[in-house]
């Protein structure tokens, strides 16, 4: 009897000595203690249970760098500058890094561990970032492809200027395993501050589009964190033109929506809104309603490829065509201009050239670069 | 065919959820090597050839870019839409990566649609991958014959 | 009993004449694939000898308190293989502790020694020659300085052969195994001068 029992017990104690003697090893060796962030040169100093990725750990303390993957490395958006020497960039990182970033020591923070005292800079305004739970209060049609989602965050306010973007938190849905997160202009005014309002153009292939066109319903809890970006409206007297097409219609409906409020009537608007056919075409009625009201502010929506049906009468060709007719006729240059675009990259960059053409100077133009 | 460890390697890369959230295979279950053979095979039954399809490709996306985000006519055939997200995607073969710009064409004679992208075209030039069935990136030779019209 | 050698020659003979690569031909797998990039030829000889080091010195206190004692023998290679992935394991987590800059230099390497058969075999060396437990000591870590030395010596011929005219069959692999062949017979023309058997 001894023989039998003896072998087996002393194989699963020896295993189970080691077993536990690496647990607690685990404990003492892998205990970082108490570590302390310190962001932006002492502004706020964090104290943290060390051992974490510098993303969560941040997250953890109601600091949210924006990232659009959740941090698994793959989107490159949580980048923060790290004062303190923590070791080589490390491979995983380096595909997202420009040169400039790696001079100044840019690093991926959902991939540097927190082991001791560390230094960070991040964007101020990330200070006023926050994660809320929202409740979806109105999903409307826009366009065949836009819908408009108006979420409602009960007593949490948000505070923002006209113009910067929130992240919408995507539940794993269908055969989508893990959480991801998008990134949406906000069309609501400053003003409301219980809500969140956001446009949604279908994407094919698009995780969140999909989500949002097809399982999102009325009254479905939402998370959103926000808000981020610097694309904003630029206190001066200059001309503000203005371009957009889709769902780029979004943060100017906010920035407008802002300053006829607050009644700010120093500068001329102008709002170039391209799209291709009439059924693309959306708040027709609402924009030339608010250009009747408000004597500074002129909008130009223009069709690239009218259908028989449409009976536009309005401007006709690509959005860029119509702005140069614009810029050489119609807007004096007189007064200073500037340019505020939104819209995907290619869009962007055909209207820059379009204005630094007409005497715009590039410093001047303003962008958001969605999609 | 045997399936090399970079095969497999690529195979897992191309699950859902590891570099798209969809996935590169759909509903496919078989083998990534099975696919790509089948696929050769069909290609060489519409007569079409990579380098040709992946170039007319190329030419739809750069044309589909003119419409700044819209959808827009190409040479009267194509009604084009071209869209840039931000980032970039790696190739699940792991040999570089590429910008997220999405491309949807559409013949208007018979009113097949293709959706491809980047890391499509690189996926059928470099590596014969169209990828899986039911992936709505997809590019069956039949509808690039019907669609491209070469 | 133990054999009589003393503890220097033991040591010399394990690093030189009893080469445990290439004598005993042990821990071929990591030693071929590895040995294309020095850096990482240097990490991973670094990575053994210490690994060793440990194991040896556990593996020989288990042996003679436990097994030996209880007549357990026969479970040697389940024991020795479950204390060296332990300590490996713990040698990890102290290592990336007290030294990051050790840690990411061993980097992989250091989980990839649980299944190097040199660490094993060292171990059975030890038992079947009936080493006390200084000679444990001297023999493992000379092992491991040998295994070093070896991997060194390869990569650094690997980078002459580089540039090399290698017929086109003989590229790679080839090449490597003949150039072990010749190392091999190199160092068995030591074996002569002491026996450590």
């Amino acid at each position: 009897m001894n023989v039998i029992f003896v072998a087996p017990l002393i194989v699963s104690g020896i295993a189970a000595v080691l077993a536990a003697l690496i647990s607690i090893l685990d404990m003492i060796v892998n205990n970082y203690g108490i570590v302390k962030i310190v962001i932006n040169k002492g502004k706020k100093e964090l104290e943290v249970k060390g051992g974490g990725n510098l993303l969560q750990l941040l997250a953890g303390n109601d600091i949210f760098l924006p990232s659009a993957c959740g941090g698994r490395g793959s989107c490159g958006a949580c980048k923060c500058v790290v004062k303190t020497d923590i070791g080589p960039l490390l491979p995983t990182e380096t595909p997202y890094m420009t040169k400039d970033e790696i001079d100044v020591n840019t690093r991926l923070s959902c991939q540097i561990k927190v082991k001791k005292d560390i230094e960070i800079e991040i964007p101020d305004v990330l200070f006023n970032v926050k994660q809320l739970e929202g409740v979806v209060e109105k999903i409307s049609d826009i366009t065949h492809d836009i819908k408009e989602l108006y979420i409602s965050i009960g007593e949490e306010t948000i505070e923002f200027e006209a113009g910067m973007y929130v992240q919408l938190v995507v539940p794993p849905y269908g055969k989508i395993k893990g959480e991801t997160q998008r990134a949406y202009s906000m069309s609501s005014p400053p003003s409301d501050k219980n809500h969140v309002e956001i446009l949604v153009r279908l994407v094919p292939g698009g995780i969140a589009t999909t989500w949002v066109h097809t399982e999102l319903k009325e009254g479905d809890k939402v998370k959103v964190i926000g808000p981020f970006g610097d694309f904003h409206r630029m206190e001066t007297d200059a001309t503000m033109i203005c371009i957009a097409g889709g769902s780029g219609m979004a943060p100017f409906k906010s920035i407008f929506k802002d300053m006829y409020e607050r009644k700010i009537n120093n500068r001329e608007v102008w709002y170039f809104f391209g799209a291709r056919t009439g059924k693309d075409m959306f708040f027709l009625d609402e924009l030339r309603e608010l250009e009747k009201k408000w004597d500074k502010f002129h909008f130009v929506p223009a069709l690239s490829e009218p259908e028989e049906s449409d009976n536009w009468s309005g401007e006709t060709g690509l959005i860029t065509a119509v702005l140069h007719k614009y810029l050489k006729d119609k807007i004096s240059s007189d007064t200073d201009r500037e340019g505020y675009l939104c819209g995907g990259p290619g869009m962007i960059a055909a209207c820059k050239s379009v204005l630094t053409d007409n005497g715009i100077p590039l410093e001047k133009i303003y962008f958001d670069n969605f999609a | 065919m045997k399936m090399t460890p970079a095969f497999k390697k690529a195979q897992g890369n191309m699950a859902p959820g590891v570099i798209t959230a969809g996935g590169f295979l759909g509903d496919d279950k078989r083998d990534i090597k099975d696919i790509i053979t089948e696929d050769e095979e069909r290609m060489e039954y519409f007569s079409l050839d990579y380098e040709t399809v992946c170039d007319k490709l190329e030419y739809l996306l750069e044309k589909g870019g003119k419409g700044l985000g819209e959808f827009t006519t190409v040479d009267d055939t194509w009604l084009v839409r071209t869209l840039e997200a931000r980032g970039h995607l790696p190739c699940p073969f792991e040999d570089g990566i590429h910008r997220k710009i999405t491309c949807e064409a559409v013949n208007l004679k018979n009113n097949r649609k293709i959706l491809f992208s980047t890391i499509s075209i690189h996926l059928l030039r470099e590596h014969h991958f169209h990828e899986g069935k039911g992936s709505e990136f997809r590019l069956d030779p039949e509808s690039l014959k019907k669609v491209l019209e070469i | 009993m133990a054999p009589d050698i003393n503890l220097v020659t033991l040591f010399i003979a394990s690093i030189f004449t009893s080469n445990i690569l290439l004598s005993n031909f042990l821990g071929m797998c990591s030693f071929i694939s590895i040995s294309k990039d020095m850096k990482s030829s240097n990490g991973l000889g670094l990575a053994v000898t210490v690994v060793l080091g440990f194991t040896g010195i556990i593996n020989w206190l288990v042996l003679h308190y436990i097994l030996i004692p209880y007549g357990l023998l026969y479970l040697r290679y389940v024991v020795f293989i479950i204390v060296i992935a332990a300590t490996v394991q713990v040698l990890e987590m102290v290592i990336d502790r007290i030294s990051p800059a050790l840690y990411m230099a061993l980097g992989i390497f250091l989980p990839l020694i649980t299944v190097n058969c040199a660490i094993l075999g060292v171990v059975l060396f030890v038992e079947i020659r009936k080493y006390n437990l200084m000679q444990t000591l001297f023999f493992s870590i000379g092992s491991g300085l040998g295994w070093w030395l070896a991997i060194m010596a390869l990569s650094a011929i690997q980078k002459k052969v580089q540039n090399a005219p290698v017929p086109a069959g003989l590229k790679g692999p080839g090449i490597t195994l003949i150039t072990i062949g010749f190392m091999a017979m190199a160092f068995i023309g030591f074996s002569g001068m002491v026996n450590v058997q």
